[in-house]
């Protein structure tokens, strides 16, 4: 089936980026263009200053309209931020019919009254991701339809975030002259775009370093088992990295993209790194061991905390498929390595091989999450006329 | 309060050297007592756990077992690495008596971290760790002095061995092997001597407990034994308790504010005895000086005094919460200390050499801090865990 060209926008704290995308070969999604503008105004993944970030989305979109040929109006929005949340949600129906099989029907009126969370005032539910069926005692059932049972439950994961957030984003684009169709947490973009069926039925978790936030889903059994935000990511380290040597913001981000590394090298303590001088910066020189310690600290605790809260959820055991990291931070040297030993699994930089066009791209891991809400936009819009939420999770079921 | 399934003291020795003291310890004590060693080194650890302690080895995945090569930043990422493992250990346990050789990558690097953990999980610590002897370098011993105030911050009580008051009239015919393996043997005859005071149910007991709230309300302490027998051995074994080089030569005892005291002796203990005992220390420590003693008679000992004296100097400063005067007038007494079960020591902020505050955010500064278990994330980490960086 094919699609009109979609566009969806990514307001990092690092960079904007847009990407479009329209149907290619064999229904898979094509990237055709994309556009970066180096993003001022927003720090953890939370717009400080609309208006600069406003440029930045004109700058993005340019870009990525003279890249593709196509007039963006419309786009989707990856969001991420600490404030983004996830629950699990149950609920219940009693197998009304004479022999008590589970008929389609039931299935839905279950499902349409699982997705109605109820949630805090000041939040907003961005998805609704169905988990497993109960069928009376037996839990962990995928495709209950025909099974004989007089109580059905249903688990599904909510992911919701801070309703004036969410308005920020959507008023930032809206300020660009852009219509927005669909608000999207950024790691389920970037579990579109990277994971095959094969990782989610092993087990795999799926860590996007960003720039003001780390984003993780894991999938066990091909059922969606966690996710949630850490409002830490990539400007922390170079913050770090500017406070433990005093120099300027830009300059710590140069060395460390250059020069950091998230292992501390063994060869590393006699080397050093000069830094050249420049308008009211004057010529020194920092030690490598001390900056990879720097790195080392910063990207250890983060992931840690990532760990922790996979451990409370239950899921580092099954993770047979290891350790998938996207977004920038996934090309600071060593991240790998050092996420292999904290968690003990093995750890690859995930690119976004669920999409077309993006072969050529220069880390492409990094647009993971944008080109993922593309390949969102697109399975919505197949879904066009059976959006509501019903049909989600119907989705869910059979799209596994 | 004692249960059986559950101790409530645990003996943690840290790297190589800690876990060589905590081996000597536990085979002096005997399988009665709760001993796990740590180690980077896994034949080191084995060898450790050939004497039937629990070992576990920290940063497996890391290093392979190798060790750290004495590099203390290896050390503390072990530690990290292996938290968990080390903390499912501590289930049930009240005091943790921690001993490490700082200086070194293991005992240097890991320590600082575990005994956070430990005091994270509500663990009274008391920490034992030997600086190095001069003759092992400025780099050892600056590495062991940067490690100290982090410990201190963490620990409950912090006694500071320095391997080199052990030999100061040491003659120039003393092999450098036989200093080491002495000064280790000094340490854990010390150790054992408390151990046994704490376990072995005696006249006048000293149990776990009471060690538990001295550490919480004593803050730092120094350490030291002394042993006579033959005619007058109760004075003589004073005398050479004052005699410690551990104690500075007794300098600690006269400063001291608190002191527990362990008289460790055979059934021929005489009731004179104690008292002569209790007299010349009363006589050492500066008047007012909270005394706990405790005895134990064990055939072992039979025909000799032994002592064991852990000497708190700020436990009126640093505990409590009574006006100078009233305090020098009259000794601390339990009844009007307002300790709470279980509670830990406050350490003042002023005091603190970690404290960066809200200066160390950055572009942070004025952004709703990320906050992940009271720490403020937005801090750089290397700040907020002590990381000493050689820029």
């Amino acid at each position: 089936m094919a699609i009109p060209p979609i566009a969806a926008l990514e307001i990092g704290t690092s960079r904007t980026v847009v990407c479009v995308g329209e149907s290619g070969e064999r229904g898979r999604v094509r990237i055709t263009g994309v556009g970066v503008c180096p993003t001022i105004g927003v720090r953890k993944g939370q717009i400080v200053d609309l208006s600069k970030v406003r440029v930045g989305i004109d700058k993005a979109v340019k870009e990525a309209e003279k890249a593709s040929g196509v007039d963006i109006w419309q786009v989707l929005i990856a969001l991420s931020g600490g404030h983004i949340q996830a629950e699990v949600n149950s609920g219940m129906l009693a197998i009304r019919s004479n022999d008590h099989v589970v008929s389609r029907e039931d299935m839905e009126e279950l499902g349409e009254s699982v997705n109605d969370v109820l949630l805090e005032s000041d939040r907003q539910l961005l998805h609704t991701i169905p988990l497993t069926f109960t069928v009376d005692d037996q839990s962990g059932i995928v495709k209950p339809e025909g099974m004989r049972c007089k109580m059905l439950a249903l688990d599904v994961m909510a992911i919701h975030g801070l309703k004036n957030r969410i308005d920020n984003a959507v008023n930032a684009a809206k300020s660009a002259k852009l219509d927005v169709t669909d608000v999207a947490f950024s790691g389920i973009g970037a579990a579109l775009s990277v994971l095959t069926p094969e990782h989610k039925h092993n087990g795999v978790a799926l860590i996007d370093l960003g720039g003001g936030t780390t984003s993780y889903v894991a999938y066990c059994n091909s059922v969606f088992a966690a996710s949630g935000c850490i409002a830490v990511g990539g400007d922390h380290i170079t913050n770090d990295v500017a406070l433990a040597f005093t120099i300027p913001q830009a300059r710590a981000e140069d060395v460390k993209r250059r020069y950091g590394s998230a292992v501390i090298a063994p060869d590393s303590g006699n080397k050093r790194v000069t830094l050249p001088a420049d308008v009211g910066f004057e010529e020194r020189s920092i030690g490598c061991k001390a900056l990879q310690t720097v790195i080392n600290a910063r990207v250890d605790e983060t992931l840690r905390i990532v760990r922790s809260r996979l451990d409370d959820a239950g899921v580092l055991p099954h993770l047979g498929a290891g350790l998938i990291l996207t977004g920038g931070g996934a090309y600071i040297n060593g991240v790998t390595d050092l996420a292999r030993l904290v968690f003990g699994l093995p750890c690859r930089i995930g690119v976004p091989s669920n999409v077309d066009g993006l072969d050529g791209v220069d880390q492409s891991a990094a647009l993971a999450a944008v080109a993922g809400l593309v390949v969102h936009g697109r399975n919505n819009y197949e879904d066009r006329g059976l959006l509501s939420p019903v049909k989600h999770v119907l989705k869910g079921w059979f799209g596994r | 309060m004692k249960n059986e399934d559950q101790p409530a003291m645990l003996l943690l020795g840290v790297g190589g050297g800690g876990c060589r003291l905590a081996a000597s310890v536990r085979a002096a004590c005997g399988a009665g007592m709760r001993a796990v060693g740590a180690d980077t080194d896994a034949l080191a650890n084995r060898q450790a756990a050939a004497g039937g302690m629990t070992c576990l080895l920290l940063g497996g995945s890391r290093l392979a077992g190798h060790g750290t090569g004495g590099d203390a930043i290896q050390g503390r990422l072990a530690a990290q690495d292996d938290m968990q493992n080390l903390q499912s250990q501590m289930k049930g346990v009240r005091t943790v008596v921690v001993v490490a050789c700082l200086g070194g990558g293991t005992g240097g690097g890991a320590t600082p971290e575990i005994v956070k953990a430990l005091g994270e999980m509500g663990i009274a610590t008391i920490c034992f760790a030997t600086m190095p002897f001069s003759f092992e370098g400025q780099a050892r011993r600056k590495e062991a002095e940067r490690v100290l105030p982090i410990i201190e911050e963490s620990a409950d009580s912090l006694v500071v061995v320095p391997l080199d008051d052990l030999f100061k009239d040491a003659g120039d015919d003393l092999l450098l092997d036989n200093a080491v393996t002495l000064a280790e043997g000094i340490i854990a005859a010390g150790m054992t001597l408390l151990w046994r005071l704490l376990s072995k149910p005696g006249f006048i007991s000293v149990d776990p407990e009471r060690l538990h709230t001295m550490v919480l309300r004593g803050g730092n302490a120094l350490f030291g034994c002394g042993s006579a027998g033959g005619e007058d051995r109760a004075v003589k074994a004073v005398e050479a308790l004052r005699g410690c080089r551990l104690l500075r030569s007794g300098a600690a005892l006269t400063r001291a504010n608190a002191l527990l005291l362990g008289i460790l002796a055979g059934s021929d203990l005489r009731l004179a005895e104690v008292g002569a005992v209790m007299r010349e220390v009363h006589k050492a420590c500066k008047p007012g000086c909270h005394v706990e003693m405790g005895t134990v008679l064990d055939p072992f000992y039979e025909g000799r005094v032994e002592l064991v004296a852990l000497a708190f100097e700020s436990w009126t400063a640093a505990a409590l919460a009574v006006p100078q005067a009233a305090a020098a007038a009259e000794p601390p007494q339990d009844d009007i200390v307002p300790v709470r079960a279980g509670g830990r020591k406050v350490r003042s902020k002023s005091a603190s050499k970690l404290s960066f505050g809200a200066t160390g955010r950055g572009k942070f500064k004025g952004v709703e801090p990320t906050l992940h278990n009271n720490h403020d994330l937005d801090v750089p980490t290397f700040m907020r865990r002590g990381i000493r960086l050689e820029r």
